[in-house]
């Protein structure tokens, strides 16, 4: 596997956002990514599923990569390039997630049998960007990279 | 991004470029943190012009509107405040020990009209100040109480 393209260039600009490990701080990540994507001058409706995405996978950083430790913290980091936002959001790894996990197919018989509903995050974050990768971050976490690219 | 506070209190680090127009940013999210406390529209909106305001001083002032410095900001929510610290990397030093001067003197020429935006602050939070930072640059402060006294 090669590694993933710098985020980091010179024409870059870097937003960094650490949140509590607990629900409801995903709302910050989705106010600061959508400001950021407004200043950018993306659409609304693609504002719209950007946070959505973003919201998905704080959740899911919050929820199973920290498993709800809230002594630990999710790193939400944003890059705006001319052309595309990448957006990456890494949890401190208490819980690794196994690659089944992160490649789902849900099948909509299991969703409404399910008791929490969930299960359709993952399915829905690679529905709404452009791209989407897991990798491990630098911490050691889990990392959800999601591009989102700027039509003009 | 290297600001720490050891506490069970809830907090969001930001660091953004020190270029004007990421206030903007600072201030959605600082915003989004204050709502999630329970702050009410108003007193979002006073601290989002405050931060604001804030923000543009540590990028045109404390960082000299050097490209490639950043500005990073600390928010914390206690009982019964909101406190934000912005911390720049001190290009320049605030004289933080400045009274901050009445609008009025201002317009009758007898101070300044520089410094509007630090008297702005001072109006639209409870308590504002440069605090000592002993890993250098400025560091601003604002508090806003969840109920006055």
């Amino acid at each position: 596997m090669t590694d993933p393209p710098s985020d980091n260039g010179p024409a870059e600009r870097v937003i960094e956002l650490r949140l509590p490990s607990k629900l409801g701080y995903e709302k910050v990540a989705m106010d600061t990514a959508s400001s950021l994507a407004r200043r950018m001058g993306f659409v609304p409706e693609r504002i719209e599923a950007l946070r959505t995405a973003i919201a998905e996978a704080v959740t899911n950083a919050i929820e199973h990569g920290n498993a709800h430790d809230s002594e630990m913290r999710v790193l939400v980091m944003l890059t705006a390039r001319e052309d595309e936002l990448v957006v990456r959001v890494a949890d401190e790894g208490r819980k690794q997630l196994g690659q089944e996990q992160t490649a789902p197919t849900p099948r909509i018989e299991e969703a409404l049998t399910r008791q929490d509903k969930g299960g359709w995050g993952i399915w829905l974050i690679r529905e709404l960007m452009d791209e989407v990768e897991f990798t491990t971050a630098p911490s050691g976490g889990n990392q959800v990279r999601m591009v989102i690219h700027l039509e003009r | 991004m290297t600001l720490q506070m050891a506490t069970s209190n809830p907090f969001i680090e930001l660091s953004v470029p020190s270029e004007l127009g990421y206030e903007k940013i600072a201030r959605d999210a600082v915003a989004a943190f204050a709502r999630r406390l329970g702050c009410d529209r108003e007193r979002v909106e006073d601290l989002k012009t405050a931060l604001s305001e804030a923000c543009i001083n540590a990028i045109e002032h404390g960082n000299a509107s050097v490209s490639g410095l950043r500005v990073d900001i600390q928010c914390t929510g206690m009982v019964d405040r909101l406190m934000v610290e912005v911390r720049d990397y001190g290009v320049r030093r605030y004289p933080g020990d400045m009274p901050v001067v009445g609008i009025d003197l201002k317009l009758q020429g007898l101070a300044p009209r520089r410094g509007m935006g630090l008297m702005m602050i001072s109006q639209l939070v409870d308590e504002a100040g440069f605090t000592e930072n002993t890993e250098g640059g400025n560091r601003f402060r604002l508090v806003l109480y969840f109920r006055r006294s």
